[in-house]
């Protein structure tokens, strides 16, 4: 998946922006995303309903996935069934 | 002959300054004028005239795009780098290599990096973009509050950097008790990274260091809002909504209320989600190409210019709500405040404009424009110091 590639859910609102990836399947709700939505929308998964939130970055525990919110929905994020995790935002420096 | 150099719309920040002085009677802004604030950090810090990278620690640069136009790129935070293979489509690019991301501007159409970088909550620009905000808007409206003539308006100011703290500053010499609200997890990082500015900015400010992670913290935060008079704040709209902070709400329901929302490009719609800071929200201001359209060469003129002209149009027109009595939520919006005032100084008087734009560019390289150097008149309080005075039913977690 290249970067800059935007995935949207199949089960919920939430849309992504692909900062890195590896092989594996991104889901949302606990359905693989995609480019374009599909026509019939797919059954959001409960162990993957906690929520996105606009403009927080996610990462998967090796560093080989990083995906950020770019339009957030009911579902959560995982890789291959694995949930992906909120990366801290760290406040801007002094100057620039 | 050519023109003395000076930061160009320093005249238009005399003349806010002159009313500003003029409607709170203090002699302390009158003292002041726009050279002064718009050149004081970089006087201070020996910053030089910059061209495609941005003064001081050279943090923004200006650089050129497949189409012609001109991209503007700040970037500051080690995490904003791990962004930019996402912005041009490249999962090698080399992230560290100034002149890689300059080749992969230039693979580009500027209106397209523009719009993934905002996406992706860069701050980014373009030479030639229309800012999508109104400078000053009204966001929200509530109760008014009648105070005696004698009343020290109380200011809870929550914002970082530079135009926020400029408007606590200049309501501080304005004659109201300011009290600087940080957060561990997101202080104030000038305070550590240039003391010199800070201090200027700061002084006479309460220090009170309130965990916004915490509830019992954030309540206590709130009260000491809701008895307060000004709350100046320049986070992204979303992040004091996250935090359960609904400054509207707030504003409609606290009597007298002036609410002071600094954003890089607008508190509403999309433009909420960008970030902007000075020196890009200089250039979607305008004020690179007028310096290109002046001068043939296009470059940063002065040194954030979008954050001091935002504190001081933030501090009178806070004033003025605050001399009207109603609560009110007003946002500013650096990239239109920018915008506004070089289309003021272009009616005001375009050929001083076009000759200090010139001179601007001919001197790049150069030491900024000197002014003396404010001496503090009252003390620069350490981080928390006055916590326990402002938020006296503060429960810790």
């Amino acid at each position: 998946m290249k970067p800059g590639t935007r995935l949207k859910s199949a089960a919920c609102d939430t849309e992504v922006m692909v900062i890195r990836a590896a092989d594996g399947t991104i889901e949302c709700g606990g359905a693989p995303m995609g480019e374009a939505k599909p026509d019939e929308a797919a059954p959001l998964s409960a162990d993957f309903s906690a929520g996105t939130l606009m403009g927080k970055r996610y990462v998967d525990t090796d560093g080989k996935y990083e995906l950020l919110c770019v339009k957030p929905g009911k579902g959560s994020l995982s890789v291959d069934g694995v949930a992906l995790v909120v990366k801290d935002a760290k406040p801007l420096p002094a100057s620039d | 002959m050519a023109a003395a150099l000076s930061i160009p719309l320093a005249r238009w920040a005399d003349r806010r300054i002159e009313v500003l002085a003029d409607e709170t009677a203090a002699a302390a802004i009158a003292a002041l004028d726009g050279t002064t604030l718009l050149g004081e950090r970089g006087s201070n810090g020996g910053y030089r005239v910059p061209g495609h990278v941005s003064a001081g620690i050279g943090g923004s640069r200006l650089m050129p795009t497949r189409d012609g136009g001109w991209f503007a790129l700040t970037l500051i935070r080690k995490e904003d780098r791990e962004l930019l293979p996402a912005l041009f489509a490249d999962a090698g690019l080399a992230t560290d290599d100034d002149a890689a991301i300059a080749a992969a501007v230039l693979r580009n159409d500027c209106a397209g990096l523009v719009a993934r970088g905002r996406s992706l909550g860069l701050p980014v620009a373009s030479a030639d973009e229309i800012p999508a905000s109104a400078p000053v808007e009204v966001l929200a409206r509530g109760p008014r509050r009648d105070r005696p003539a004698d009343h020290v308006p109380l200011v809870v100011d929550l914002s970082a950097i530079w135009a926020g703290p400029l408007a606590g500053h200049l309501l501080w010499l304005a004659g109201a008790d300011v009290v600087k609200v940080e957060s561990p997890s997101r202080p104030d990082l000038i305070r550590r990274d240039d003391p010199a500015t800070f201090d200027i900015i700061n002084q006479g400010k309460a220090s009170a260091l309130v965990d916004l992670d915490c509830e019992a913290e954030r309540e206590a935060l709130v009260a000491l809002i809701r008895r307060a008079d000004f709350v100046i704040e320049s986070s992204r709209p979303r992040a004091l909504r996250h935090f359960g902070i609904d400054a509207d709400a707030l504003v409609r329901e606290t009597l007298g209320l002036v609410w002071l929302t600094v954003t890089g490009h607008g508190a509403r719609g999309e433009p909420a989600h960008w970030t902007g800071i000075g020196n890009d929200c200089g250039v979607a201001g305008g004020l690179s190409r007028a310096l290109a359209d002046a001068a043939g060469e296009i470059g940063y003129v002065g040194d954030a210019i979008a954050d001091p002209l935002t504190g001081i149009t933030a501090a009178l027109e806070g004033w003025r709500a605050h001399a009207r009595g109603e609560a009110c939520r007003i946002g500013f919006a650096m990239s239109a405040i920018v915008a506004s005032a070089l289309d003021e100084e272009r009616t005001f008087d375009p050929l001083l404009l076009e000759a200090e734009l010139r001179a601007w560019a001919a001197a790049v390289g150069e030491l900024f424009p000197a002014v003396p150097r404010r001496r503090l008149a009252a003390p620069v309080r350490d981080l928390g110091a006055d916590t326990g005075r402002y938020l006296a039913s503060l429960a810790r977690c």
